[in-house]
C-alpha cells in the first residue's frame, strides 16, 4: 500500500469547486411514476396504435349514426335486406349486389338512397345501428368495468389489509359467489327488475367484481410485508393514509391492466347473453345482438354478420395491445 | 416441476386414448351395419333429446313421434291424417254411444308375448297412478270417471276401461264424443306391457332396454342427447308394408348446423331457419310443410282499453301481417286471419276448409285503424295508450314484436309499445297468472278438431291465460260438446270462432309452416297436424 | 426472509406462496393444513347448493317439460306427485338427506333418469374436447407466449398478441360456425358436427383451444418478461451460460410454475363443457345440459351440475395448491441458504 503512495503523490488530487447550488442540482429532470409510464407507454406502438383505434371507434360509435339520415330503429319494408353500398367503393365490394350477383339497389330501384354497410330485414340502416350497437356494447362494458372495478377494488383491499379472519371470511364468500351458476343469478336479475341495459349491466357485475377484487387482494397482500409499508407506518400513518397514499397507487398497474381485460370480457358476455336469448331489449341493439342477428343469416347476408363482427374484433385486440402495453408501462422493474 | 408434467401428460394421454378407444369400437360397428347390407336406411334429425318414452309420461312432439313408430294404439293416423284401426281388429259402438267394444288383432309384444286388452286396460289406468302429463286426455275422451280420478274423487281402478277377455276391450264413456277415435291416435292411449314395465320401474322408457315394442320398428340403440335408431320390427303385424330398414336420427340443436350435415350428406332431412330459405328455395329438395300452431297476440283483458272492442280492431288491424311474415320473417310462415289455422280441419259434409268458410276477419287499411283507433280512444276517455308486449327469446317472435312495435306505432297515432323480452319460462309463467298488457304467445294442436283451439277461451279456461269471459261463447262451446251431429256441431264450432273474431278478443298474427330439405326419393313420410307428429311406416326409398 | 416480486402474478400464485409462508412458519404441519382446508371445502360447498337451492326456485315456470300444454289442475297433481307442493324448506331438508345418502334425485326432464346418469353420460364428451383443447392451447400458446417475450415489443412481440387474441376476438360461435363451414362442408377435412368417432372431436377441441391459447400466451409472455428481469437470469447469463439453456432451465422453468396453477381451474371450467361450442358442433356436452337445465328449470340436474362443478373447483385448486407447495423450487432455495 505504501508504495502506491508514493507514486501518486496528494499533490496530485485537487479539490473541486465548492458551489453549494450546483451540488444540489440533478441533471436529469425527475421524472414521477406516471409520466415515465407515460412516456414508456408512448414507445409502445402496438399500444399507441390500440389507444388510437379505441378512440377513433369510440368517435364513430358517437358520432357515426348522425352520418346519414337514418334512425336505428326507423323500418321501412321497402329498403329490407339491401346489401352495401358505397358510391366510389363499388370495386372494393361495395356495389349493392347480393349474393347471386344480383343488384338488389336496382331490382327495387332505389339506387340513390344507397345503405353502406347494407340493412337489415326490417329495413334499418346497419350503419346506424352498428354504430348506436357500439354505443351500448361500450357503455355496458365501461359502466360494468367501473362498477368491478369499484367493488373490487374496495373489497379486495379491506380483505387484505385487515388479513386474518376478516380476510378468510370474505375469501370464503368470494369462493361461494363464484360456486353458485351466475347464469341463475343473472336470469333472476332480469326477471326482479325491468329488463334492459341497467339490469344487464348489474348482472354482470354482480359476479363479474370478483376477478378484480382478487387481484387487488393479492397485490395488497404482498405489498403490506414490503419495508416501505413498515416505514410508514414507523412514521406514525393512519390505516386510511396507508390504503390510499401508499397500498392502492401500487396496485394501480395490475388494476388497469384487468380492467383493460374486463371491458372486452363485458362486450362478449353481453353477445353470450343474446345467444342464449337474454341480452339487450330490442329494438335497441348491441354489437353482440348484432353479431348474433348476423350469424343466423351469415350464409346469405354474411354482411349482416361482417361489419360488427370486424369491429368487435378491433376493440378486442386493440383494448388487449393497450392492456399489455399498460402492463409494462406500469411495471417499475420494466424502468430503464 | 417435471413430475408434474409427466403426470399431467399421463393424464391428458390417458384421457384420449381412453375416449379413443370407445370411439375405435363405436366406429368398427358403423362399419359393420354400413357395409354389410344395403339396407334402406334414412337419417333424420331431431331438435331435442326424447325426455322419455315412457307413454305415460310422454307429453312432447320428439317423445310421441318416436313413440308413434315404435308403438301402437288401438287407431293410427292414415295419410289423410284419419284414424284407422290398428291394434284393433274391430270397433262396435253401443246405440248410445257411450260403449265402445274393440276387438284386438293378433300381435304381439318385441319380447314374443302377445298384445292383449289387459295391457291397454294396465296403461291407461297407470297414467293416472303415475300422474302423467296427459292425464286430462282422457277426459277430453270423456272416459268414464277420469274426471272423478283427476279431482281425485275415485280410484284410478275406477276408470271406464275393462278388459272383457284376452281379445276384447270395452270403454266406457261419460257421454258421447266425437273426438274419441281422433285421441286414440294419442301415445296416452297405447298399450303398455304390465309385467316388464313393473319390472323397470321408474326407468321404463329411459333406455333402448327398458322398452318392449310393437310398432313398425323397435328402437335399437338410444344414445341419450345424441341420438337414437330404429330398425324395422320383424315381429309387426303389418311389417310387409314396412320398407324401410332403419332410420338414424340425430339431435342437431343449432339450425346452421343441420345445414352443414345436409350439405355433407349426412342428413337426408332437415328443418331450415329462415335465414337459409333464400338459399335453397329453388333447390329441388326444398319443401315446405304448413303447421296447424298458430302464433298470436294475447290482450290482457282486465286493462279498460282492451276491453274496447274498437280498440282490439284498430291493433290488429294497423299490423301489416303479409309484411311480417313475407319480408320480416321469411320463413314460409303464412299471415293468420282468423283463430283456427288453415288446412287443418275441412267441414264433414262438403270438406271445406274451416278457414274458408268463417273467411279472414278484421281486415282494412291504416287508415280504417286509425279511425277505429280514435274512436275506440275517445269512448275509453284517453288520448294516448302506452302498452308492454311480453315476448319470449324464440327468434321469430322477438322479430314479430320489434315489427309490430313499429307497425303499431307508426300507424297508429297515439300508440306506444315497449318490448319486454323474457325467458321461455317467465312468458309462460306471466300469462298464466295474466301478469302482462299484451304478449305474443303460440298455440299447437291436441287433436284434429278444432276444438282444440276453440274451448281454449270459456271462462276459467286452463289455456285463457288472459280472463277473457263470455256467457254466449261458453255456451256455444257447451253446445258444441253436448251436439252428437257431427254437421251441426260444426256450425257452433264456426259460430263460436266468428264470435271470437269478430270482436277481435285475441290478434292472430301468423301460422308457422316449416321449410324442409328433404332428398326427393324419400317418400312417404306423414305429418299429422296433430298429437304425434310423424309416421315413418309408410316410407319408401325410390 | 422471502422475496419475490410479482407485479403480475395472479392472485392464485401469491395466494399459494403466501400459504407456503404460512405454513413454513408454523412449521410445515402439512396435515393441519389439508385437514383445515378440507373443512373449509365442505362449508363452501353446502353454503353453495343451499343458495343455489332456494335462488334456483325464484326462476319463474315448472321443471316439467312442454309447460304451455300444463294446465293448473295437471300441475297441481304434479307437483304434490313429485313433492314440489310441500314448504321449500321441507323440500330444502329432503334434499340434503336424499344428498349425504349419494342420492341427486332423477331428472324433471329425462323422466325417470337419474342425475348421476345424465351426468356421466355428458361429462365424457366434455373431458375429452376439454383436455385436448387444453393440450392444444397450451402448446400453441406457449409458443406465442415465448415468441412474445423474448422479442418484446418488436413485430414478433406485436404478431403474437395479435394471433393469440384474434380467436378470442370473434365471439366463439362465429368462430365455430366459420371453421364448421370452411373446414368441415369446404374442405370436408373434418366431420362437420355430431359425435361418432375421434375425428368429430378434433374441430370442437380446436375451436374451444382459441381461448386457451390467448390465456396461456399472455400468462407465459407477462412471466416471462417478470423472470427476465431477475437477478438469477443476469447471473446465469454473466456466467457465460448460453442462450438457449437460460431461456429453457431458467426462464421458462421459473415462468411456467406460476402457468400451471391457472392451468389447473382453467382446465375445470373448459373440460366441464360449453354452451357455445357444444350447441353448434352437436356434441352430447355438460356445458350444454347446464344452460338447458336452468332455462328450462330441471331442479334436480341444475343441483346435480353445480354440485359437481363447485366440488371439481374447490378441488382442483386445493390440489394445485398441495402440489405447488411440494414443487416451487424457489421456496426450497430460500429454505436450504
Amino acid at each position: 500500500m505504501r508504495k502506491h503512495d508514493s507514486e501518486i503523490a496528494e499533490e496530485l488530487f485537487v479539490h473541486a469547486p465548492l458551489e453549494e447550488r450546483t451540488s444540489e442540482e440533478i441533471t436529469q429532470k425527475p421524472t414521477g411514476f406516471w409520466i415515465e409510464s407515460f412516456q414508456r407507454l408512448s414507445k409502445n406502438r402496438g399500444a399507441v396504435i390500440g389507444f388510437i383505434i379505441i378512440i377513433i371507434i369510440s368517435i364513430l360509435a358517437i358520432f357515426g349514426p348522425m352520418f346519414n339520415k337514418y334512425e336505428y330503429n326507423t323500418q321501412d319494408l321497402a329498403r329490407s335486406n339491401l346489401p352495401p353500398l358505397v358510391y366510389g367503393l363499388e370495386r372494393f365490394g361495395f356495389d349493392g349486389t347480393d349474393s347471386h350477383g344480383t343488384n338488389v339497389y336496382e331490382a327495387k330501384s332505389i339506387a340513390n338512397e344507397a345503405a353502406w354497410i347494407g340493412t337489415d330485414e326490417f329495413g334499418r340502416d346497419l350503419w346506424t345501428r352498428v354504430w348506436r350497437g357500439t354505443q351500448i356494447s361500450m357503455l355496458i362494458a365501461l359502466v360494468a368495468a367501473f362498477l368491478d372495478l369499484l367493488i373490487g377494488v374496495i373489497y379486495g383491499s379491506i380483505s387484505a389489509f385487515y388479513g386474518g379472519k376478516i380476510d378468510n371470511f370474505m375469501q370464503r364468500i368470494i369462493e361461494i359467489l363464484v360456486g353458485i351458476p351466475n347464469l341463475i343469478l343473472i336470469i333472476l336479475f332480469i326477471l326482479i327488475f325491468e329488463p334492459g341495459i341497467v339490469t344487464i349491466i348489474l348482472a354482470m357485475v354482480i359476479t363479474g367484481w370478483v376477478n378484480m377484487a382478487r387481484i387487488v387482494r393479492g397485490q395488497i397482500l404482498q405489498l403490506k410485508g414490503q419495508e416501505f409499508i413498515l416505514a410508514s407506518r414507523v412514521l406514525g400513518a393512519t390505516n386510511r393514509q396507508l390504503i390510499w397514499k401508499h397500498l392502492i397507487p401500487n396496485t394501480m398497474g395490475p388494476i388497469i391492466v384487468t380492467l383493460m381485460f374486463t371491458i372486452p370480457t363485458a362486450i362478449f358476455f353481453e353477445a353470450f347473453l343474446s345467444f342464449i336469448g337474454i341480452g339487450i331489449q330490442p329494438p335497441l341493439a348491441s354489437l353482440g345482438t348484432l353479431i348474433e342477428d348476423g350469424y343466423q343469416d351469415m350464409r346469405f347476408f354474411s354482411y349482416k354478420l361482417i361489419f360488427p363482427a370486424v369491429l368487435i374484433s378491433a376493440i378486442m385486440i386493440s383494448f388487449n395491445v393497450l392492456g399489455d402495453g399498460l402492463r409494462d408501462a406500469l411495471d417499475p422493474k420494466m424502468r430503464k | 416441476m417435471k413430475k408434474l408434467f409427466i403426470l399431467l401428460t399421463i393424464v391428458f394421454v390417458f384421457l384420449i386414448v381412453g375416449c379413443g378407444f370407445e370411439d375405435e369400437s363405436k366406429k368398427s360397428e358403423e362399419t359393420d351395419s354400413g357395409s354389410g347390407d344395403k339396407a334402406a336406411t334414412i337419417t333424420l334429425m331431431e331438435p331435442s333429446e326424447i325426455p322419455t318414452l315412457d307413454s305415460s309420461h310422454a307429453h312432447d312432439f320428439v317423445g310421441f313421434t318416436t313413440l308413434n313408430n315404435i308403438n301402437e294404439g288401438l287407431y293410427r293416423g292414415d295419410e289423410n291424417h284419419e284414424p284407422q284401426l290398428a291394434v284393433a281388429e274391430k270397433h262396435e259402438i253401443s246405440d248410445d254411444e257411450t260403449v265402445h267394444t274393440f276387438t284386438l288383432r293378433d300381435s304381439n309384444w318385441s319380447n314374443g308375448e302377445k298384445v292383449t286388452a289387459n295391457d291397454f286396460e294396465y296403461a291407461w289406468k297407470r297414467v293416472f297412478e303415475v300422474s302423467g302429463h296427459y292425464s286430462d286426455m282422457f277426459v277430453t275422451a270423456d272416459v268414464k270417471n277420469a274426471q272423478a280420478i283427476l279431482d281425485e274423487k275415485m280410484d284410478p281402478e275406477e276408470l271406464g276401461v275393462k278388459a272383457l277377455d284376452e281379445n276384447t276391450l270395452e270403454v266406457t264413456l261419460e257421454s258421447p264424443n266425437p273426438l274419441f277415435k281422433q285421441l286414440l291416435i294419442n301415445p296416452t292411449f297405447f298399450p303398455l306391457y304390465e309385467s316388464f314395465v313393473e319390472d323397470a320401474g321408474e326407468q321404463y322408457g329411459t333406455e333402448a332396454d327398458k322398452l318392449l315394442f310393437n310398432g313398425a320398428f323397435v328402437l335399437d340403440s338410444w344414445k341419450h342427447d345424441q341420438g337414437w335408431v330404429l330398425k324395422k320390427n320383424e315381429d309387426y303385424w303389418d311389417a310387409d308394408s314396412v320398407k324401410l330398414d332403419k332410420i338414424n336420427v340425430n339431435v342437431v340443436k343449432e339450425s346452421s348446423t343441420a345445414v352443414n350435415l345436409w350439405e355433407t350428406g349426412e342428413l337426408d332431412r332437415v328443418d331450415l331457419s329462415s335465414s337459409y330459405i333464400d338459399e335453397y328455395e329453388n333447390d329441388d329438395n326444398y319443401l315446405t310443410e304448413e303447421r296447424p300452431s298458430i302464433v298470436f297476440m294475447r290482450v290482457n283483458h282486465n286493462e279498460e282499453a282492451f276491453q274496447n272492442e274498437n280498440i282490439r280492431k284498430a291493433l290488429d288491424m294497423a299490423i301489416d301481417k303479409e309484411g311480417l311474415t313475407d319480408t320480416i320473417l321469411n320463413d314460409g310462415s303464412k299471415p293468420l286471419y282468423g283463430l283456427v289455422p288453415k288446412d287443418f280441419s275441412f267441414s264433414p259434409n262438403d270438406n271445406k276448409d274451416f278457414r274458408d268458410i268463417n273467411g279472414e276477419y278484421n281486415e282494412g287499411t291504416n287508415e280504417d285503424a286509425q279511425a277505429l283507433f280514435e274512436e275506440g280512444l275517445s269512448e275509453v276517455n284517453k288520448d294516448s295508450l302506452s302498452f308492454k308486449l311480453t315476448v319470449s327469446d324464440d327468434e321469430a317472435h322477438q322479430k314479430a314484436a320489434e315489427f309490430i312495435k313499429n307497425q303499431l306505432e307508426t300507424n297508429l297515432s297515439g300508440m306506444e309499445i315497449e318490448i319486454k323480452k323474457v325467458p321461455f319460462e317467465a312468458r309462460l309463467e306471466q300469462e298464466k297468472a295474466v301478469d302482462y298488457d299484451m304478449v305474443i304467445s303460440t298455440w299447437g294442436p291436441d287433436y284434429n278438431d278444432p276444438m282444440t283451439f276453440l274451448d281454449m277461451w270459456v271462462t276459467n279456461g286452463s289455456a285463457n291465460r288472459m280472463d277473457f269471459s263470455d256467457e254466449e261463447y261458453d255456451a256455444l262451446i257447451d253446445e258444441a260438446n253436448e251436439e252428437s251431429d257431427e254437421a251441426k256441431r260444426y256450425e257452433k264450432l264456426l259460430e263460436a270462432e266468428e264470435k271470437l273474431m269478430s270482436e277481435m278478443h285475441i290478434l292472430p298474427l301468423f301460422q308457422d309452416v316449416d321449410a324442409i330439405l328433404m332428398h326427393q326419393n324419400i317418400k312417404g313420410m306423414i305429418r299429422h297436424p296433430a298429437g304425434p307428429d310423424y309416421d315413418y311406416k309408410g316410407i319408401e326409398i325410390e | 426472509m422471502l422475496r419475490i416480486d410479482e407485479e403480475s402474478i395472479p392472485f392464485l400464485y401469491r395466494e399459494l406462496i403466501r400459504i407456503k409462508m404460512e405454513m413454513m412458519k408454523r412449521g410445515g404441519s402439512m396435515s393441519k393444513y389439508i385437514l383445515q382446508r378440507f373443512l373449509y371445502m365442505m362449508i363452501t360447498l353446502f353454503i353453495i347448493v343451499t343458495i343455489t337451492f332456494f335462488v334456483m326456485r325464484l326462476l319463474p315456470g315448472t321443471p316439467f317439460s312442454n309447460p304451455e300444454k300444463l294446465s293448473e289442475a295437471q300441475l297441481e297433481i304434479m307437483n304434490v306427485k313429485y313433492g314440489l307442493d310441500k314448504p321449500l324448506a321441507v323440500q330444502y331438508l329432503t334434499y340434503l338427506g336424499n344428498l349425504v345418502q349419494g342420492d341427486l334425485g332423477l331428472s324433471f326432464q329425462s323422466q325417470g333418469r337419474t342425475v348421476i346418469n345424465v351426468i356421466a353420460n355428458r361429462i365424457g364428451p366434455s373431458a375429452l374436447i376439454g383436455g385436448q383443447a387444453m393440450v392444444i392451447g397450451f402448446i400453441i400458446g406457449l409458443i406465442l407466449g415465448v415468441i412474445s417475450a423474448l422479442k418484446h415489443n418488436t413485430i414478433f412481440d406485436y404478431g403474437s398478441v395479435f394471433l393469440a387474441v384474434l380467436g378470442m376476438s370473434v365471439p366463439s360461435f362465429v368462430f365455430a360456425a366459420l371453421m364448421q363451414y370452411f373446414i368441415g362442408v369446404k374442405l370436408e377435412w373434418l366431420p362437420v358436427a355430431l359425435w361418432e368417432g375421434y375425428s368429430y372431436s378434433i374441430m370442437p377441441s380446436i375451436a374451444l383451444s382459441v381461448l386457451v391459447i390467448a390465456t396461456v400466451a399472455r400468462f407465459i409472455r407477462s412471466e416471462m418478461l417478470e423472470v427476465l428481469g431477475q437477478d438469477y437470469v443476469l447471473t446465469a447469463r454473466a456466467k457465460g451460460i448460453s442462450e438457449e439453456v437460460v431461456i429453457i432451465r431458467h426462464v421458462l422453468r421459473n415462468a411456467l410454475i406460476p402457468v400451471v396453477t391457472v392451468v389447473g381451474p382453467l382446465s375445470v371450467s373448459i373440460m366441464t363443457g360449453t354452451l357455445v361450442i357444444e350447441k353448434i358442433f352437436a356434441v352430447p356436452g355438460l356445458g350444454e345440459q347446464f344452460t338447458l337445465s336452468i332455462l328450462v328449470n330441471d331442479y334436480s340436474v341444475i343441483m346435480g351440475i353445480t354440485l359437481f362443478f363447485s366440488a371439481l373447483f374447490i378441488f382442483v385448486i386445493f390440489v394445485v395448491d398441495v402440489l405447488y407447495v411440494i414443487l416451487d423450487p424457489r421456496i426450497k432455495l430460500e429454505r436450504e441458504g
